[in-house]
């Protein structure tokens, strides 16, 4: 039985020609957030199809595939998909997978062990930058709540909240960022009046906002919008306990806007990493994507597209698909000196390349500028409601 | 500073709580009546709720689309009767086969049912979630002049009122059929000694089908009530409801649909007023065990009390 | 050459995994097949072993109490002993309910467990979870091993490094797998002697014919309390073994009851309860449907989009993973109603005197 299938799935396989460049990306395509995963995942294709139309990898013009597999956010799962991406589909590197803690599961139980890179999408968790033992395998596209969480406390404070109370879904992305939010915001002098955690995905909070909302009209709100998020922001609104909303980019997106109401939503500000639209690459990567139908905002969007992109170019610039030089390669295109590069700039970034100049990529939701560990700093934006919509401007 | 209008606890604790009471009593009257008659923990119930609401909303969606803005209620009775089908299909494919096996593997089967149909919910309507409602719900103004003109501002929206209204309407029906029906009758027979109601030459697979029908009616509510509520379409939001509709059974007595009403009212208060501040000004517990509160309940009355406050059937 | 190494390596990771749910298929064993207990509170066995183990072996961390550094077998026996621990308390009151009630306690038990891991921050980090958890033999590489007792007995570190590196970095994979195999077949020997011994004869009295056994002077609940507590022993060194295979644990989603508990559920009913073989044939089984269906899928997409070249993949391919789960119910489905009692249905142990007739029939299965 174990033999057949297989074979069956050799067979399969097979049908995924090998002689093209074959990125593995672990999707948290099931799991607890399906819905914040699907336009991430989007913007992963639309990378590899810019690259595929633009002339492809190498000088003969191969096929740069995404292999998909499903991590659903979950470690056992994100194990099982990368061991099989990395042995039976032999993927040159990862791209993904969303969720922090299979993302460290997957590094440390197969991809480090393999030799492998990583390049995640999303993960924030503080915990990534320390763990790779010495190997330099871990890279992210997203930067470390250390750094959005602080920027948050500067805003809070600059929109002249002094007192704040703070609610954030008992999940790893949203408790590690609400934890470096409320040390940042009381060193620079803020009061918290309350911080308590929520049970993601319950079918009311209107309990805890009017036990916390008794302390503070302004809130902090650390949650995803698909798993709990919105439900509470309702609650609050319909309740009246809290005036002014502030939070991080796992509310941003415009099914906020279309579950809420845009004329409920005047006095919430959320921070993204993506940078606003006066900064060239955003415009770049905002016109790539609104042609595409892929919602450029939303959370980690910009994050998938520049994450792909940068692994693209990478391997192109390392000249092969060998596991073994992307790591150093991925470094070089992604930090100056070069020449920059704009997301969706394909077809300029391999003649450059194959010229033998160097490249310095600028990403939709950031410079994209691998410190040693493998984190980036973010650039980051607020986003208002301006015409019933979302509008970013940048902070930082 | 928030104004709690003096009248907080009412407002935001009890009420929500007794929402959130409905909705689970509303499931947990099908699950204690499976429980009772078919003898097995049902835990497709949720799935079946959700799909519940899903249909509702392509009801009101196809008919929006045509122009009419369809009230939620007004596309519950279809949606039961498509419920009420699935739940009939479900029996004979998958449960009846098991009749008389061992419990295990009917509830076995039970969750195979319910990866079936959560999977087939998220494949034809996609993952993402879908807007059930837009907007907020603000207080009905009516009643909060009147309230407020007493002194004891009472905040509620519409919403929350339908809620109320429809579970005292599906109650009042069902104690109506329980009482006054020849199945009803049957129903609660079966329930206390199936082989003595057998014996009396009462047709228990009529009664089976009956005990579907009655579940996917009073499902397809919860399903639309909480989709109400929340304003959300979610395709995990019956899984989430499920275990806090088994303690909501448990309390009440399996086979007691008034015990179920009873211990889903008190659940849900339950867990909304366990992050009322009783003691100082911070939450009694804190909410990141408002899940537990429920299976709390649940594991201290199975020891305590297992035939639950009703007297239920034990094993 | 290397295409094959790939697939040699996958393999190995079916058997490892496939080994782990294997343990705890016969832990559950124990308790459904021996002693008919509806355990649905697997998961907060698994979750017990491997946050002892985590918390256990761990280096020191700030995210976390201790990291206490210990070698890893003190670990598992630890482990063992603590899921065997919570598994005697609960016993000792929930052990009287039956059947379905059984299940929902342990269901809400598991779940209070997973709550408390997750709001406990200060001891288990909460949903972050613990990381960098050490693995058998991978962690003979690792630095703060090789340069203490007793490796560094032997060798130098510098003579440690250039010996790892001599190694491929997949040195470990069969060692792991090995050790699991050799864990699930020790386990097996056990159980199998305990089946065929008069205590689990009495086992099969006690689930056949309580009020009998009772009568005939058997103490019934201690019987029970005592097959709960060794299958939960089991489940807790699972889940040790668990947490060496993913080197992270979190409690949300890697203690996800619908793929902990009613995964391993669906394994021993599909190989068949009572039976220690079944129990074992069933977790590699369904773990490498499970897995392989992936694969399948995946390739089923590819050739679909090539026949129906209007059709758009990624529609398909987004929703893969919910035609997966589908299969998987149904496969379920099949199972129970084509193999009632399982593919490798239970076989009674034959009482000491018929052994003697029927010399090596014993736990012989067809």
């Amino acid at each position: 039985m174990k033999k057949t299938l297989l074979a069956t799935a050799a067979t399969f396989m097979a049908t995924s020609a090998m002689a093209d460049v074959n990125i593995g990306n672990p999707m948290a395509m099931t799991g607890p957030i399906p819905d914040l995963n699907a336009p991430i995942a989007a913007a992963v294709d639309l990378a590899a199809q810019n690259v595929n139309d633009q002339g492809g990898m190498f000088a003969d013009g191969e096929t740069l595939n995404i292999v998909r597999a499903d991590s659903a956010c979950d470690p056992t799962a994100a194990v099982d998909a990368v061991t099989k991406l990395i042995n039976v589909n032999s993927v040159s590197a990862i791209v993904g997978p969303v969720c922090s803690g299979a993302t460290i599961a997957q590094a440390e139980s197969v991809s480090i062990p393999a030799g492998v890179v990583t390049l995640s999408v999303s993960a924030s968790s503080p915990a990534i930058t320390n763990m790779e033992d010495g190997t330099d395998l871990v890279f992210r596209a997203a930067a470390s709540d250390a750094y959005q969480g602080v920027a948050l406390a500067e805003l809070a404070l600059a929109n002249g909240f002094d007192e704040i109370a703070v609610s954030y879904a008992n999940d790893d992305y949203n408790a590690a960022i609400a934890e470096v939010f409320v040390q940042a915001y009381t060193d620079l002098g803020g009061t918290v009046t309350a911080n308590e955690a929520h049970e993601p995905n319950k079918a009311s909070y209107r309990s805890e906002v009017a036990t916390i909302g008794a302390t503070s009209d302004n809130l902090a709100l650390f949650s995803y919008y698909g798993s709990g998020g919105i439900t509470l922001m309702r609650n609050a609104l319909e309740t009246g306990a809290f005036t002014n909303f502030i939070g991080a980019d796992g509310m941003l997106s415009d099914e906020l806007i279309e579950q809420i109401g845009a004329e409920n939503l005047m006095t919430s500000t959320f921070t993204t990493s993506a940078s606003d639209d006066s900064t060239p690459s955003f415009a770049a990567w905002k016109a790539i994507a609104d042609e595409a139908g892929v919602p450029a905002s939303d959370p980690f969007v910009a994050n998938g597209y520049d994450a792909t992109f940068m692994m693209a170019l990478a391997i192109e610039a390392a000249g092969s698909d060998d596991r073994a030089v992307i790591a150093e390669s991925l470094r070089a295109i992604a930090t100056a000196p070069g020449e920059v590069i704009l997301p969706g700039e394909w077809a300029k970034a391999k003649e450059i390349l194959a010229a033998g100049g160097e490249i310095n990529y600028e990403g939709a939701a950031g410079n994209q500028d691998f410190d040693e560990n493998g984190d980036v700093a973010g650039n980051f934006s607020k986003s208002t409601i301006v015409d019933g919509a979302w509008a970013a401007e940048l902070i930082q | 500073m928030w104004d709690a209008f003096g009248f907080e606890f009412v407002n935001f604790y009890l009420i929500p709580g007794l929402v959130l009471g409905c909705i689970y009593a509303l499931g947990a009257i099908g699950i204690t009546l499976t429980f009772g008659i078919l003898r097995f923990a049902n835990f497709a119930h949720g799935e079946v709720m959700m799909s519940g609401a899903y249909i509702a909303w392509t009801i009101m969606a196809l008919v929006g689309a045509a122009g009419i803005a369809l009230h939620p209620l007004v596309a519950l009775p279809f949606a039961a009767i498509f419920v009420i089908g699935l739940f009939l299909l479900c029996d004979r494919w998958f449960y009846k086969p098991f009749r008389k096996a061992d419990t295990i593997k009917i509830v076995i089967a039970s969750f195979g049912v319910m990866l079936i149909i959560r999977s087939a919910v998220q494949a034809l309507w996609g993952p993402n979630q879908i807007t059930f409602v837009p907007g907020i719900a603000r207080p009905n103004a009516w009643l909060q002049s009147v309230t407020g003109d007493a002194g004891m501002m009472i905040l509620m929206p519409n919403k929350h009122l339908w809620i109320f209204a429809g579970t005292i309407l599906l109650v009042v029906a069902l104690s109506y059929l329980l009482n006054r029906t020849r199945t009803g009758k049957a129903m609660r027979a079966v329930s206390d000694s199936p082989d003595l109601a057998h014996v009396t030459g009462i047709n228990v697979e009529t009664v089976i089908k009956a005990t579907w029908i009655v579940g996917g009616i009073c499902a397809t509510a919860a399903g639309v009530f909480l989709v109400m509520d929340t304003q959300t379409l979610e395709t995990t939001m019956g899984f989430r409801m499920l275990l806090p509709m088994f303690a909501a059974a448990i309390l009440g007595g399996i086979g007691k649909p008034y015990g179920a009403v009873f211990g889903g009212l008190v659940i849900g208060l339950a867990e909304e007023l366990s992050a009322y501040p009783w003691i100082g000004d911070t939450p009694l517990l804190s909410p990141g065990y408002k899940t537990g509160v429920a299976f709390a309940i649940m594991v201290v009355m199975l020891i305590v009390r297992p035939q639950g406050l009703f007297k239920g059937r034990s094993f | 050459m290397e295409a094959y190494l790939g697939y040699f390596l996958y393999l190995l990771s079916l058997l490892t995994v496939g080994g782990i749910y294997a343990i705890f298929a016969l832990g559950l064993n124990v308790q459904w097949g021996f002693a008919g207990l509806f355990n649905a509170g697997i998961v907060g066995f698994v979750a017990v072993g491997a946050y002892v183990y985590a918390l256990l072996t761990t280096a020191e961390s700030t995210f976390h109490i201790g990291g206490f550094g210990l070698p890893l077998p003190v670990g598992m026996a630890i482990a063992m002993a603590m899921a065997a621990l919570i598994a005697g308390l609960i016993g000792l009151v929930c052990i009287r309910l039956r059947s379905d009630y059984l299940a929902i306690a342990t269901i809400g038990i598991a779940e209070i467990i997973k709550l408390i891991f997750k709001n406990e921050t200060d001891i288990t980090n909460g949903p972050r979870g613990i990381n960098k958890i050490p693995r058998a033999w991978e962690h003979f590489s690792e630095e703060r091993f090789y340069s203490s007792a007793p490796m560094s007995w032997i060798a130098t570190p510098e003579q440690w490094v250039a010996f790892f590196d001599s190694l491929p970095n997949w040195y470990w994979q069969p060692l792991f797998a090995g050790t699991i195999l050799l864990v699930v077949f020790i386990i097996y020997k056990m159980l199998e002697r305990a089946r065929t011994s008069p205590w689990g004869r009495m086992m099969t009295a006690i689930r056949e014919n309580e009020p009998a056994s009772r009568a005939a002077g058997k103490d019934v609940t201690k019987r029970r309390i005592e097959a709960f507590v060794i299958g939960a022993a089991i489940m807790g060194l699972g889940g040790a073994l668990f947490a060496q295979h993913l080197r992270l644990i979190e409690p949300t989603n890697t203690f996800d009851p619908s793929k902990v508990t009613f995964l391993v559920w669906v394994m021993l009913i599909a190989g068949g309860s009572g039976n220690n073989r079944g129990a074992i044939l069933g977790a590699f089984l369904i773990w490498t449907i499970w897995s392989a269906s992936e694969l399948l899928i995946a390739g089923m997409i590819d050739v679909i989009s090539a026949v129906f070249s209007t059709l758009d993949p990624s529609i398909l391919a987004t929703r893969a993973g919910f035609l997966r789960m589908m299969l998987i119910g149904i496969l379920m489905q099949v199972i129970l109603q084509r193999y009632p009692g399982g593919i490798l249905p239970e076989v009674r142990p034959a009482s000491p005197k018929a052994e003697k007739t029927v010399a090596g029939a014993t736990g012989e299965t067809k």
